[in-house]
């Protein structure tokens, strides 16, 4: 792994056409700035770990049996994570 | 087989069967880009996601509005702007299920699959106000 120091407001340029920039440091976090092409999908590395889990677990094969829904929902059900 | 039955079965596939491009393809399934979305049969709202090379591997999914009312999927700018996206109902979203044994079935409302509607190109996307949402909310399930 390549390791650089940067200063608030400096800048990595990767390829080109990807540029990081330091934008604040706060004692244990740093707001990153990442200025990147449309076709270059960028994620926290957490939140993409976990949807491809999720997507890795929901993987299945067609022609099972499937739920059925309940109906008539409470629309105030909260969909917040638990 | 009959020469009837074939041509039944052609044109149900032209009306139910959509073709759905995924240029950087699931998350963890990044080299899977072709789909192809079909209504589970008497499992409504329920569709079948299917990878077009093998399909046999399909992901469940649902389109959101049917089932969750109050689900206001916010997608970045970037997305917008990828997916061609010039007005809200060229946006058709479609989250992932999860059947887990004993019968629960969780759907994943943090990142769900967007495609447009004219282009059907779409892309997994992880939402704006992703913190809002769970990734294996518990659909409620008749008992």
């Amino acid at each position: 792994m390549l390791i650089l120091s940067r200063k608030t407001n400096e800048s990595i340029v990767i390829d080109g056409r990807i540029v990081v920039k330091i934008v604040r440091v706060e004692g244990e976090v740093v707001k990153i700035g990442i200025e990147a092409p449309s076709d270059v999908p960028v994620h926290r590395q957490e939140v993409y770990d976990e949807i491809q889990r999720a997507n890795k677990e929901a993987l299945t094969r067609t022609g099972q049996p499937l739920p059925k829904l309940r109906q008539n929902q409470n629309p105030a059900e909260a969909l917040q994570p638990n | 087989m009959n020469s009837e039955l074939l041509i039944d079965e052609a044109e149900t596939e032209s009306a139910e069967h959509t073709a759905i491009r995924l240029p950087f393809g699931l998350l963890g399934f990044e080299k899977i880009k072709r789909y192809v979305l079909i209504p589970a049969p008497e499992a409504a709202p329920f569709s079948w996601l299917q990878m077009a090379g093998d399909p046999s591997l399909a992901f469940l999914v649902i389109a959101p509005e049917e089932v969750l009312p109050n689900y206001f999927p916010e997608i970045s700018q970037d997305d917008v702007n990828y997916l061609d996206l010039s007005n809200p109902d060229d946006a058709a979203i479609l989250n992932i299920v999860t059947l887990h044994p004993g019968g629960q079935a969780t759907v994943n409302l943090k990142g769900p699959i967007v495609y447009n509607r004219n282009t059907l190109v779409g892309k997994q996307v992880v939402l704006v106000n992703a913190a809002d949402y769970a990734l294996k909310y518990s659909l409620p399930l008749a008992t």
